[in-house]
């Protein structure tokens, strides 16, 4: 397990420093060269950038001296806003995201396994039907649809009831929390659910479930120690990407809800090309997501024996 | 093995008896007949084998009697399974005894893939004992390894702990083996056991069963296509061919005086230990009907060397030779032409293969 | 011998050994091919089929709509911005705008009141004096005001506290408008007392204005309190008073054209590189697929901002290009992993070893059962890529990385649509569902191909 975990801390080392370089040459292959080229850049800036990255130094010195910040957890600076770094970005925003994130990804794989188990145990009935309709929707609906027609929905809610019951927009309380993390989830439960009643279908007509049932166990029993437990492993696999799909999600939803997250903050970045702050944030999501992956993956050993002991 | 008189088979009421069994499946390309009216008996502490060439019925016969055919798309259409008289189709506990795994343990063709991967060997043995007895999960956990030293396992203790995928193929089949006799059940169905294993685990596993049923006394239904576990194992025997029984009969009298022409062509495609180097196998040309839509005489006509005219248009129906021995062949019709190797009723004692 | 039904009535010649020919067995079934049983399934398959017309009729839409309906996608209606569908397009004429001294012509009332009709050209609102006003201010909102929020804009300020009216001309639309006229103390703090009033401008136009868009009027000569007709917008307009139809099948071109030449692109490639890898295999293989794996690694949307941003969109360019090389460029080591997985698995079965045996060349072992084996595969996963290459356009679109405007695209219409949202739904509306529509046809049709291609996938749904 051990050597396991080390084994896969080092691919995760190396898949970020790819991550990095292919930002870094991605940046710098900007038509213009944005980094040294002057574009509405102020002196002082101009300054700290050249004593932060070395503009004025061949390529091959900026990588070293960009890989070397990085080395010690340093992020940058922006390119548009005076010395503020983008370590203090990611610290002041991030913890919405993650917040956010958090909520998104628990609503969305309770729901997946619940949702999945019914469609599986109600096959090809009514509730099977009107479940794998919305699963299909939710497979077939851009996020950002989601969070408008939340955002909507939410307006017209208030308008009925004549009072605010949730925040439209902002952030800061429970009840500004609940409505964005539920549309930013539900993409990724319509996938789990599909994914779960897939895995459940395919274990109900496995060898072992017949086994099972051969024994004579009581049907609640055969569903939840030997049906329910298998089914849910897959679900555990794809916890990973599905965060990675959650954080660009949350671009989205950020935006629409106006929540101070470091998505919003990433999108406002990208629409204005503040150049360093891009870098950053994309690095910086980038080992966030392979350190989610390798997480999701060791906790999987956990639950899989064959896994836990190999 | 035991020679078993036919009168055996007549004495004392049989434990189980199955009456005119079918069973269709509904696919998309229609329904298939997989089991067309199939009745047997077998009695308490026996081995009832029943033989037959891969899709001829047995599985679905013996897996609709445990209530494990998957219904829809299959669909019983009529038929009876008496356990000690009562009727146990369709139904999964009689007179508040559940009885799968209490009184029909069963064990399934591929061990690799017949216990939960992510349960404790244990665990999976003990589950049937807290079920169907009510026991504590240390007394069934106790217990469990008892049955996994009664099946020969090697350090039941560490092994109980193990899961599935830390056990060889044959260790398996005898987890599994472990896990359908916990109950002691009053018939083990064994649906084709040691397919999946190498010859040398084959015997292993055979010997374990016999042992088993000579010290628990259950019945055994021995699935299997080989007739040399046949041989071997078995007091009676069924031999099915296109859902329907062929011949019945007990081993002494399917073997050796066959009054079928199938089970003739499945000798004489047998290897023998005979060290005469003239006896070649002979292959049964041709295959099996297609079950979507059966023939309307006999199943066999179009394979059988001796198939007559009222073959193709007639089903034969089954001949009775007498002492339980069975056979669905129009060749014992009274106006029928005698084939010299097949046994007849009242015949002088058959030929010797 | 007891034959088992008496009553059968037999005859010797029943008996009479069975003549060759007719022991024949009848095949009850024809043989089918691969790609004859996989379409009988998919026929089957009512979803799936849904959905292949559906994208048949989104092409038409595509391909023929822009010929049916001949309307530049750029031009702009000013008169008509952000209508609905099915909008009043009958506008009254009415006499040149006069200046206006505080008079009223409609009966008097109280409260917040209207002195004129309130029309597009001016709405003349009227009050009563609060005690203790030194000034008011007026509010003017787009959406019912609830209590303890916003008033909406505050669009005017009076001087004095006697001063009782206002007139409103800023760039009024025949909207429903909640205007709020709130009392100020000396020191321009609000009180209490507010006053509160809907109100529905009806759409006019002056005849000057009429005849310069070339209106014309049924009953000749255009005159005032006349009603003309404005152009037709099926589906509305946008913010800009574009044509949503035109733009929805402009949109579809780049969102299809997007959405299908990606993934045909990047498919190829990917069974390119992984059958290359699959074929040499040892070092080359190993090589060929740890670089794929990178390119896994890779957060999939964050480098297509990357990439998107680096190629760089010139001025005058659409930014298509671009979209399409980067969606390349990051998505084939998918099908390359499963194309190398099918290639290997195929090489190792018994036919190919079979046919090998028997002589069979290597082009021969290619055409007839590598291909043929791992077409099944790749037609699915191509099927299953144009949904997540539209996806990818629209969310791009959206975050403003995508297709630049002017070019219309669905992504793009979604992401101008969705600020006016609360007030113009059909703007964000149209667009949403025919990416929506799109993608569900495009993932039905490949879980039906799926299903119908693959009997061992055939249970996973």
């Amino acid at each position: 397990m051990w050597r396991y975990t080390l084994k896969r801390l080092i691919q995760g080392i190396i898949t970020v420093w790819f991550i990095a370089t292919a930002t870094f040459l991605a940046m710098h292959a900007v038509p213009g060269d944005p980094m040294s080229g002057d574009r509405a850049v102020s002196a002082e800036i101009r300054k700290n950038l050249e004593a932060k990255y070395g503009l004025d130094k061949p390529l091959s010195q900026q990588y070293v001296i960009y890989l070397g910040n990085l080395a010690r957890g340093d992020f940058g600076i922006s390119f548009t806003q005076q010395n503020r770094e983008v370590n203090d970005i990611i610290r002041e925003h991030f913890p919405v995201s993650a917040t956010l994130g958090i909520l998104a990804i628990v609503f969305a794989s309770l729901g997946g396994i619940l949702w999945g188990a019914l469609t599986a145990l109600y096959r090809n009935k009514l509730p099977d039907i009107v479940i794998m309709f919305f699963v299909i929707l939710g497979i077939s609906v851009p996020s950002f649809v989601f969070a408008a027609v939340g955002q909507l929905a939410l307006v017209k809610l208030n308008d009925l009831l004549g009072f605010s019951l949730l925040p439209v927009a902002g952030w800061g309380t429970v009840s500004h929390m609940l409505v964005p993390s539920l549309v930013l989830g539900l993409g990724t439960m319509a996938y789990l659910t599909r994914l779960m009643r897939s895995s459940m279908l395919e274990i109900i007509n496995s060898d072992y479930l017949r086994t099972a049932r051969a024994k004579g166990l009581p049907a609640t029993r055969i569903f939840t120690r030997h049906q329910l437990r298998n089914a849910i492993l897959p679900v555990v696999t794809v916890l990973g990407p599905s965060i990675a799909g959650i954080t660009t999600g949350s671009f989205v939803v950020e935006s629409v809800f106006a929540i101070p997250g470091l998505g919003r903050y990433f999108v406002q970045a990208v629409q204005q090309l503040d150049y360093t702050v891009i870098m950053g944030t994309t690095v910086f999501f980038g080992s966030f997501l392979v350190l989610m992956v390798i997480i999701v993956d060791l906790l999987y050993g956990f639950i899989d024996p064959r896994v836990r002991l190999a | 093995m035991t020679t078993v008189q036919p009168q055996d088979i007549a004495a004392g009421p049989p434990l189980l008896e199955v009456d005119d069994l079918r069973v269709e499946f509904d696919t998309y390309g229609g329904s298939v007949k997989a089991v067309r009216g199939v009745s047997f008996s077998v009695a308490a502490g026996k081995t009832l084998a029943i033989v037959g060439e891969s899709g001829c019925g047995k599985s679905v016969t013996v897996q609709t009697l445990m209530g494990l055919t998957p219904m829809p798309p299959g669909r019983i259409t009529s038929g009876r399974a008496r356990l000690r008289g009562v009727d146990i189709l369709g139904r999964t506990e009689i007179g508040g005894r559940e009885i799968r795994g209490r009184e029909i343990g069963m064990i399934f063709q591929d061990p690799m893939t017949s216990l939960n991967p992510t349960m404790t060997i244990g665990r999976q043995i003990a589950e049937t004992l807290e079920v169907h007895r009510g026991w504590s999960r240390k007394r069934a956990l106790d217990r469990a390894v008892e049955l996994l030293d009664m099946a020969r396992i090697p350090e039941a203790a560490q092994r109980a702990n193990q899961y599935p995928f830390e056990f060889s193929g044959g260790m398996l089949q005898r987890a599994m083996i472990a896990v359908a006799i916990a109950c002691e059940p009053a018939i083990l169905i064994a649906d084709e056991p040691t397919t999946a294993l190498d010859v040398t685990i084959q015997a292993q596993v055979l010997d374990l069963l016999s042992d088993l049923q000579r010290d628990i006394g259950t019945a055994i239904i021995l699935i299997t296509h080989d007739l040399g576990v046949v041989a071997r194992m078995a007091d009676d025997v069924v031999v099915m061919y296109a859902g329907q029984v062929a011949e019945q009969g007990s081993v002494e009298d399917v073997f050796y005086r066959s009054a079928h022409p199938y089970m003739l062509g499945l000798r004489a495609a047998m290897p023998s230990n005979s060290s005469d180097r003239r006896h070649r196998l002979l292959p049964i040309e041709g295959s099996p009907p297609d079950l979507f839509s059966p023939p309307t005489g006999c199943a066999y006509a179009a394979r059988c060397p001796h198939a007559m005219r009222i073959c193709s248009t007639t089903d034969p129906g089954a001949f009775s030779l007498g002492g339980g021995h069975t056979a669905r062949c129009w060749l014992h019709g009274d106006k029928a032409p005698r084939v010299p190797q097949l046994a007849y009723a009242g015949a002088a004692p058959g030929l010797k293969a | 011998m007891t034959p088992s039904n008496p009553n059968l009535e037999t005859t010797i010649d029943d008996f009479a050994p069975l003549a060759a020919e007719q022991r024949r067995q009848q095949l009850s079934r024809p043989s089918l091919s691969y790609w004859q049983d996989a379409w009988i399934r998919l026929r089957a398959n009512r979803r799936a089929i849904l959905s292949l017309y559906i994208v048949i009729a989104l092409l038409l839409f595509t391909l023929l709509g822009p010929l049916l309906w001949r309307v530049d996608p750029s031009a702009q209606d000013l008169d008509q911005v952000s209508r609905p569908p099915g909008a009043e397009r009958m506008i009254t004429l009415a006499a040149p705008y006069r200046s206006w001294n505080g008079e009223a012509v409609l009966p008097t009332a109280t409260g917040l009141r209207l002195a004129y009709p309130a029309s597009t050209q001016s709405v003349r609102l009227i009050w009563d004096p609060a005690p203790g006003a030194a000034a008011y201010r007026v509010y003017r909102n787009i959406v019912p005001t609830l209590p303890g929020e916003s008033l909406g804009l505050p669009i005017a300020q009076t001087l004095t506290g006697t001063e009782t009216r206002y007139e409103d001309r800023l760039d009024l639309r025949a909207e429903t408008y909640f205007y709020t006229v709130v009392a100020l103390d000396e020191t321009g703090a609000e009180l209490t007392a507010r006053q509160a009033l809907s109100v529905d401008p009806v759409a006019v136009i002056t005849v000057a204005e009429a005849r310069s868009r070339g209106l014309q009027s049924a009953s000749g000569p255009l005159k005032i309190g006349d009603k003309v007709r404005f152009k037709l917008h099926p589906l509305g307009t946008d913010y800009l008073g574009r044509d949503m139809l035109a733009r929805l099948m402009h949109g579809a071109r780049v969102s299809l054209f997007i959405g299908i030449v990606a993934p045909l692109l990047f498919v190829g490639f990917g069974v390119a590189y992984g059958s290359m890898a699959g074929f040499l295999g040892g070092r080359v293989d190993q090589i060929m697929m740890r670089f794929a794996d990178f390119v896994i690694a890779l957060p999939f949307l964050l480098f297509m901002i990357l990439f998107k941003i680096a190629f760089g969109i010139g001025p005058g360019q659409s930014g298509i290009l671009p979209m399409i090389v980067a969606l390349v460029m990051l998505s084939w080591p998918g099908t390359a992993r499963l194309v190398r997985g099918q290639i290997l698995q195929v090489r190792e079965e018994g036919y190919v070893n079979a046919a090998r045996l028997l002589g069979a060349r290597t082009n021969y072992l290619v055409m007839r059962h590598m291909i043929p084996n791992t077409m099944g595969v790749i037609l699915v996963t191509l099927t299953f890529a144009v949904p997540s290459a539209i996806f990818t356009e629209a969310f791009l679109s959206f975050i403003g990385m995508g297709v630049a405007p002017p070019t219309p695209s669905w992504g793009g219409m979604s992401n101008e649509g969705i600020k006016s949202m609360l007030i113009h739904p059909h703007e964000l509306l149209f667009p949403a569902v025919l990416i929506s529509i799109t993608v569900l046809a495009f993932n039905l049709l490949g879980d039906g191909l799926r299903d119908a291609l693959d009997a061992k996938m055939r249970s996973r749904e």
